[in-house]
């Protein structure tokens, strides 16, 4: 099977018009016949044929055709040209029944959720497939809240990972405070231990909780996502649940600084005089922040961050491990930093500070 | 069917519900039928009412302008909207003048059908988009063919009024497929049509875009909706000056977050204009600045490399609504 194409240096046109046939569909044309004259919007086309054979051709008189499509086929016998027609007849058009995001298509997997039983009209996202999933949680069954003395605030943690047990070890050495329930997303995590603390569910137990009496304020332990210390702390500012401070025993907090709510301050912290800290944030251990200092919302350290004086830092913003920030620079709002940054001048909201690691190199002693 | 059919049978419709339509331009007669082939076979069905005229827009102007006060319903075709700028001052000057001047005893109602845009490699003169000198003439309406909007109900509601118009078809529509896309949601407000993968609640920004730039903007939406799940609403409006605020307050009011979309060169442009007006509007709603998206302002190079460098096209857009949708 051999292509008979347009030749056109005609950059105007995408497409022609079929303005005649000289031979029949079917028949044997020897090389060098005219064939087909097709009209562009600048000139009128004639195409011979490049080789001798029986044309099929693939497009009608007045048909509009694409000019880098091929306009016939030719055969070296006639019954190759009757499979191919039939073959080009019976073609299936492949239609897909759904159409789903990727994201869709990956969370349907994770959930065993069937994407052929959706309504095809419109593309699924991870929504649907969420809500076609989703089951109503049966607390019944599910472990109740502690008890604590009177006078002891109870407090109940938003995040069932690794950040609940620094919480819950905060308060192991603060008697006035102690940790009541823990609620997670993760389905798998209800019913659980950690440090004896039981999780009784999801967080849209909160309200229930807090309406009967259950718990006094909540700490968010996440430390690894400032998206969702930002969106839990929403979720209790919409529910008016108050957050508290969990602030280790062996933190040095120093004279007139200011501090809102919710903060998760680590061991061996130091708070810097006339500091401001706003709501929400969580300091892991061995963080500095120096004098004059201010610090937003929602925002995540690791451990052996050192801020000089007068830094500040916007909401969310994410530290990795040892840190050095020189004085008056300013990290705006979703600023990232890794691992052993020094920062020297101020960077805009929504960047990423890199580094480039600079590791020792090991060899066997001698 | 591809769009400049639908043009073409629009054309004939009006030459053949209405005996006061008159089709002039260059080259627009039968063989040749017009440089894009919108009017193939019309002077063949209309020989008295569709002629072909020198190689002179001032002309063109002037004769519709003339036919138009003597009752007629001229429809000029300018074969290259680049050359639109030789019809400048009769349209500003005169034709969009009389109604009022005459306070309404004259009425100077022409059509000019003015094909534009670039992305094919025509050089500076031959690819320009320069709706945005006729936006906000007093008495002049500019609408954008979209492969959204029929032409025919466009041309219907044209000739059942007064007010004079220019009617922008990007040049690479014509080939493409007139519809609505399969892969998003169309609903109308007027004749602003809302295209969008998601219902308007789950959009984080609504895109605003007419002409072929609608239909490239269709296509990311499409993709990003897919790939990304960032869901943004495309507005197509039908009509850039005087341009129908309702349907992008309503939009924006629930996406917070504005980003526009043109060919024409960046500044003093539709898009800066309706940046003016929806932050005054809509102040303090808005979750970020309203962006605009146009070309860069310089000459269109010959070299298509270089032209799409410069020309708004798919990926200019999809930076754009990222940074809307955020």
């Amino acid at each position: 099977m051999k292509h008979v194409l347009i030749p056109t240096p005609d950059v105007n046109s995408e497409h022609g018009v079929v303005t005649a046939w000289f031979v029949e569909n079917g028949q044997w044309v020897e090389a060098g016949t005219d064939l087909v004259e097709v009209e562009t919007s600048k000139a009128v086309l004639e195409v011979s044929a490049p080789d001798s054979g029986y044309i099929l051709q693939l497009g009608a008189l007045k048909d509009e055709v694409s000019l880098t499509a091929p306009i016939a086929l030719l055969f070296d016998d006639i019954d190759s040209l009757k499979a191919h027609q039939a073959s080009l007849l019976a073609a299936p058009k492949p239609e897909s029944p759904v159409r789903a995001s990727v994201k869709a298509i990956k969370r349907a997997e994770e959930l065993g959720v069937d994407l052929s039983s959706f309504d095809g009209s419109r593309l699924i996202t991870v929504k649907d497939v969420e809500a076609a999933a989703f089951v109503e949680p049966d607390y019944k069954d599910m472990p109740s809240p502690l008890t604590a003395p009177e006078g002891v605030q109870r407090i109940l943690i938003i995040g069932a990972g690794r950040g609940a047990t620094q919480v819950i070890d905060i308060f192991a050495d603060r008697p006035e405070q102690t940790a009541v329930a823990i609620v997670d997303e993760q389905r798998g995590k209800w019913g659980e231990l950690i440090d004896d603390v039981p999780v009784v569910g999801g967080p849209d137990r909160l309200t229930e909780l807090y309406e009967h009496g259950r718990f006094d304020a909540v700490v968010v332990a996440i430390s690894t996502s400032v998206a969702a210390r930002r969106k839990f702390r929403l979720m209790c500012e919409q529910a008016g649940i108050p957050l508290a401070n969990a602030i280790d025993r062996t933190a040095k907090i120093a004279t007139n600084v200011e501090m809102g709510e919710g903060n998760v301050i680590c061991a061996f912290c130091h708070i810097g005089t006339a500091t401001q800290i706003g709501n929400n944030n969580f300091f892991s251990a061995y963080n500095s922040f120096d004098h004059h200092n201010v610090v937003a919302n929602d925002s995540s350290t690791g451990p052996g961050c050192m801020t000089s004086s007068r830094v500040k830092l916007g909401d969310q913003v994410r530290l990795g491990t040892g840190i050095h920030i020189e004085p008056g620079v300013e990290l705006g709002d979703r600023v990232q930093v890794a691992s052993g940054a020094t920062i020297v001048r101020s960077v805009p909201a929504d960047h990423v500070v890199k580094t480039k690691i600079v590791t020792t190199v090991v060899v066997p002693g001698r | 069917m591809i769009f400049a059919k639908e043009l073409n049978a629009a054309l004939h419709e009006c030459l053949e519900t209405d005996e006061r339509v008159v089709l002039i331009g260059e080259d627009i007669v039968d063989p040749y039928g017009g440089a894009f082939k919108v009017t193939r076979g019309l002077s063949t069905d209309f020989p008295e009412r569709v002629r072909t005229t020198p190689i002179s827009e001032g002309a063109i102007a002037g004769v519709s302008a003339g036919l138009a006060l003597a009752g007629m319903r001229p429809i000029a075709e300018v074969m290259f909207g680049d050359f639109i700028t030789l019809c400048y001052d009769q349209i500003v000057n005169h034709i969009t003048k009389y109604e009022a001047m005459y306070n309404g005893k004259a009425t100077c109602p022409v059509i000019f059908r003015v094909p534009s845009g670039g992305h094919r490699g025509y050089g500076p003169t031959h690819s320009q988009s320069l709706e945005k000198h006729f936006l906000g003439v007093p008495h002049l309406r500019v609408l954008a063919a979209s492969l959204y909007h029929d032409p025919r109900a466009v041309l219907r509601d044209l000739l059942g009024q007064t007010t004079p118009a220019l009617f922008v078809e990007h040049k690479l529509l014509y080939p493409q497929n007139f519809g609505r896309p399969g892969g998003l949601l169309a609903t109308d407000d007027g004749t602003t049509v809302c295209l969008s993968a998601v219902p308007r609640e789950d959009c984080t920004a609504t895109v605003l875009a007419y002409g072929y730039q609608a239909m490239l903007a269709a296509q990311v939406v499409e993709q990003l909706a897919i790939e990304e799940e960032i869901f943004v609403e495309l507005l197509v409006p039908l009509e850039l000056s005087p341009l129908d605020y309702g349907p992008i307050e309503r939009s924006v009011a629930v996406t917070k977050s504005l980003v526009t979309v043109e060919e024409g060169t960046a500044g003093w442009s539709w898009g800066t204009e309706i940046a003016a007006v929806l932050s005054a509007r809509m102040f303090g709603r808005l979750r970020r600045p309203v962006g605009v998206v146009a070309s860069v302002p310089t000459v269109i190079p010959s070299s298509k490399s270089k032209e799409s460098r410069m020309l708004v096209g798919t990926p200019q857009i999809d930076v754009a609504i990222r940074e809307a949708a955020k």
